[in-house]
C-alpha cells in the first residue's frame, strides 16, 4: 500500500479525491494548508503527493520547491484551477512531476498519480517481452506469439507505452502527451481511432484481449495469466 | 444663493478673478502714471527755481528789487512767487508777505505761503526754495501748485471712473466664460452619470466646426463607441455562453429525471449516469475552451515560446489524424514542401492545425481527400489545410471565427474550434485566412512577423 499526501483546501474536492484514492487502494493523508503539509512530509513516509496551487497560506509549488531544495524526490502531481499551459510549465519547473488542470476527471488523477508512483525506466531497454508480446524497438517490429503484428512506428510506440504500464489505466491525454508529445484536448476521438487499430492488430481472432478499453476512462494493458 | 449651484459658483469665480485682475492692472497703471507725472513736474519746477536763484545772485544787489518787480509784472498767470527778504526776514520786495517757517536750503519744499497780491487769499500752497544772496538778503522763489495738482487729480479721477465699466465688463465676461465652462463640464458630468447608471448610448454634442473642447468631446464619443461595442461583445458572449450551456443542461436534467423515474436495475442506472457524465464532460469542454480562448487573447503566453519545427508538427498532425480520416473514407495527404522553424508553442500550434484538419475531415466530402501542406515563399510560411468541399462561403468567413458560430448546419462540436484557431494564430502573429476558391484554410506566418526564426 502506498501513502499519498493530498494538499487541497477545498473540502468537497478533497473528499472526492480521498474516496477515489481509497477505492484505488491507496492510503491518503489530507492536509489543507502548506504548513500542515510540510509537517506531514517531515513526520510520515510519503510515497507521492497531490498538491493544489492556491492555498490559504501560499502556493503549493512553494512546498514542492522547498522539498526539492532539501533533496527529496517524492513525486508530485500539481493540481490547479489556473489551467493554462504557462502554469503547467511553471509547475513542472518548480519540481512538480505532472500537472493536472481543474476540472479533471478523478480517473485521470489516479491514472497520472499511479504513473508517477511506478515510473517505468523508459528508453533504456530496446527489447520488451511481456507475456506473448515481443517488442523490438530498435528493429521496429513486434510479434505476438511469433505472429508479426505489422505495426506502424507510432503504433509500436503506443504498445510500448501501454506494455510498460501493465494493469494500470492509461488515459487519452496521457497518450497524447507522452507518445505524441503534445498537450491539448482534441475535439475528435483521434486517439481512440489509433487505439482501435492497434487493438485489432494486437488482439487477433480467438486470442485473449491484451488491451482493454475502460469506457469513458482510458485503456488498460492486461498481462495475460 | 449661488453657493448651492456649482454652475453659478464657477461663473462668479471666473468673473471675480477677471475683475480682480483688471482692478490690479488699473491700480498699477495709475500708480506708475502718477509716479512719473509727479516726478517730471517736480523736476521741471526745481530747475526753474534753481535758475531764478542763480539769476538773482548774479544781479547786482541794488538792481534786484527792480528786476524782481519786473519779473512779477511779466507773470500774467500769477503763478510765480518771488520775494526778497533782508537778513532779519523783513520783506524788501515781492508778492510773499513772509518767509515760511520751514525752509530747506538748496532743496525745494512744498509749503504754505502768504501771498500779498492775490485778492481774497491769505494762504496758498507752493513749491518753493529760499536761497541766500551774496549780500546777506534771501530770495524766495516758488510756483503755485494749484493747477498742476488739479491736472493730476483729474487724471486720477478719470482712471477711477474708467475702472467702473471695466470692472462691470470683467465681471460680466467672467460670469459668461465661467458659465460656459461650467456648462461644458456639467454636460460631461451628466453623461458620465448616465454611463455609470448603465446607459452607453448617450453622446456629447460636437459642432460642425469644433474647438479644442469639441475635439475632446469627439474623442470621448469615440471612446464611448468603442466601449459600447466591447460591452455589447461581452454581453453577447455572456448570452452565448448562457445559451450554449442551457441546452445541454436541460438535456442533462431531463435525462437524469427520466432515469430516476424509469430505470429499474443497476445496469439501467449505470447507463443513465454514463450519459450524464458524457453530457457533463462536453459542458466542461465548452467551459475549458472558453477559458482557453480568454487566456489566449491575453497574449501573455509568448514568454514561453520556443522554436517549433513546423515540418515535424505537420507530419505529427497528419500521423495523428490519418486513421480518423481513413475511417471516414478520406485520404489525408501530407505535403511538406519546405522546412520552417517558428517561435511558438508546439501544443497550441498542434491544436490549431488539428482543429483545421478535424474540420476538413468533418465537412469535406467522403470519399475524398484532405491535403495538409507546408509551403514557404518570399512572403513567408503557409500551412494550408484543404478539402474537396465547397469551403467557407465568403459571407461566412468573418463569422466562423466568432465564438459559438456554427456554419452549414454543423451540429457536432462546441462552435469554438475556429475561434480557438484564430486566437492561437493571433497569439503567434499568424494570420488565419480562407481560400478564395475551393475549400482551404490557411495559417500564414509572414517573414515580417517577429516569431519567424531564420533557417540555419
Amino acid at each position: 500500500m502506498t501513502r499519498i499526501l493530498l494538499l487541497e483546501d477545498d473540502a468537497g474536492t478533497a473528499t472526492e479525491i480521498l474516496l477515489e484514492l481509497a477505492a484505488a487502494g491507496h492510503e491518503a493523508l489530507h492536509r489543507s494548508t502548506l504548513a500542515g503539509a510540510g509537517e506531514a512530509m517531515r513526520e510520515s513516509a510519503i510515497d507521492a503527493m497531490i498538491v493544489d496551487r492556491q492555498l490559504p497560506d501560499g502556493d503549493g509549488l512553494d512546498l514542492i520547491a522547498a522539498l526539492r531544495a532539501e533533496g527529496r524526490r517524492t513525486p508530485a502531481l500539481v493540481l490547479s484551477a489556473l489551467g493554462s499551459l504557462d502554469d503547467r510549465v511553471r509547475g513542472l519547473r518548480a519540481g512538480g512531476d505532472d500537472y493536472l488542470p481543474k476540472p479533471f476527471a478523478l480517473v485521470e488523477l489516479v491514472a497520472r498519480l499511479e504513473a508517477l508512483l511506478r515510473r517505468p525506466e523508459e528508453g533504456r531497454a530496446t527489447r520488451l517481452i511481456v507475456g506473448p508480446l515481443d517488442l523490438d524497438l530498435l528493429g521496429g517490429t513486434a510479434t505476438r506469439a511469433g505472429r508479426s503484428l505489422g505495426l506502424l512506428p507510432r503504433e509500436l510506440k503506443l504498445l510500448d507505452y501501454l506494455a510498460r504500464r501493465p494493469g494500470r489505466i492509461v488515459t487519452r491525454s496521457m497518450l497524447l502527451q507522452d507518445v505524441w508529445g503534445y498537450t491539448f484536448e482534441p475535439n475528435s476521438n483521434v486517439v481512440d481511432v489509433h487505439m482501435g487499430r492497434l487493438r485489432r492488430k494486437v488482439d487477433g481472432d480467438g486470442e485473449p484481449a491484451l488491451i482493454r478499453n475502460v469506457r469513458g476512462q482510458g485503456y488498460v494493458f492486461d498481462v495475460p495469466g | 444663493m449661488f453657493r448651492a449651484d456649482p454652475v453659478a459658483r464657477t461663473g462668479w469665480r471666473w468673473g471675480g478673478a477677471l475683475a480682480a485682475m483688471l482692478v490690479f492692472q488699473s491700480l498699477v497703471l495709475t500708480a506708475i502714471f502718477w509716479g512719473f507725472a509727479n516726478d517730471n513736474h517736480r523736476r521741471a519746477i526745481e530747475h526753474g527755481l534753481a535758475d531764478d536763484c542763480t539769476f538773482f545772485a548774479l544781479t547786482p544787489s541794488e538792481e534786484r528789487p527792480e528786476e524782481l518787480r519786473e519779473r512779477l509784472s511779466r507773470d500774467i498767470h500769477r503763478e510765480q512767487f518771488l520775494a526778497l527778504f533782508d537778513p532779519r526776514g523783513r520783506l524788501i520786495a515781492g508778492n510773499v508777505a513772509r518767509l515760511p517757517a520751514a525752509s530747506g536750503v538748496g532743496r525745494s519744499i512744498v509749503a504754505a505761503v502768504a501771498p500779498t497780491e492775490l485778492p481774497g487769499r491769505t494762504s496758498d500752497v507752493a513749491r518753493l526754495t529760499v536761497c541766500a544772496m551774496p549780500d546777506g538778503t534771501r530770495l524766495l522763489t516758488g510756483v503755485d501748485l494749484d493747477d498742476a495738482e488739479e491736472a493730476l487729480r483729474l487724471v486720477w479721477r478719470s482712471l477711477l471712473l474708467a475702472l467702473v465699466p471695466g470692472l462691470l465688463l470683467a465681471l460680466g465676461v467672467g460670469l459668461m466664460l465661467g458659465r460656459r465652462a461650467a456648462r461644458q463640464v456639467d454636460a460631461v458630468r451628466r453623461l458620465t452619470a448616465r454611463i455609470v447608471a448603465g446607459d452607453l448610448r448617450e453622446r456629447l454634442p460636437v459642432g460642425r466646426r469644433p474647438d479644442s473642447v469639441g475635439l475632446l468631446w469627439a474623442q470621448v464619443n469615440a471612446m464611448l463607441d468603442r466601449l459600447q461595442l466591447l460591452v455589447a461583445d461581452v454581453r453577447g458572449i455572456g448570452d452565448d455562453i448562457a445559451h450554449q450551456l442551457r441546452t445541454p443542461l436541460t438535456r442533462l436534467r431531463a435525462g437524469l429525471e427520466r432515469g430516476l423515474r424509469e430505470a429499474g436495475d443497476p445496469r439501467a442506472f449505470a447507463a443513465v449516469i454514463e450519459r450524464a457524465l458524457a453530457e457533463i464532460d462536453s459542458l466542461l469542454g465548452v467551459v475549458a475552451a472558453l477559458l482557453r480562448l480568454r487566456e489566449l487573447e491575453d497574449h501573455e503566453r509568448r514568454s514561453r515560446f520556443a522554436a517549433v519545427d513546423l515540418a515535424r508538427l505537420i507530419e505529427d498532425a497528419c500521423d495523428l489524424h490519418r486513421p480518423l480520416a481513413e475511417d471516414r473514407g478520406i485520404a489525408l495527404l501530407c505535403q511538406v514542401r519546405a522546412a520552417a522553424t517558428v517561435r511558438g508553442d508546439a501544443s497550441l500550434l498542434m491544436e490549431a492545425v488539428a482543429n483545421l484538419i478535424d474540420n476538413a475531415i468533418k465537412f469535406g466530402p467522403a470519399p475524398g481527400k484532405v491535403t495538409v501542406a507546408l509551403d514557404r515563399d518570399d512572403a513567408g510560411v503557409t500551412v494550408t489545410v484543404g478539402d474537396e468541399g465547397t469551403g467557407v462561403a465568403a459571407a461566412e468567413r468573418a463569422l466562423v471565427t466568432q465564438r459559438f458560430y456554427r456554419g452549414r448546419g454543423a451540429i457536432r462540436g462546441t462552435g469554438l474550434g475556429l475561434a480557438l484557431v484564430k486566437a492561437i494564430a493571433d497569439l503567434h502573429g499568424f494570420t488565419l485566412r480562407f481560400a478564395e476558391r475551393g475549400s482551404a484554410a490557411q495559417l500564414v506566418c509572414t517573414e515580417k512577423a517577429e516569431p519567424l526564426i531564420p533557417l540555419v
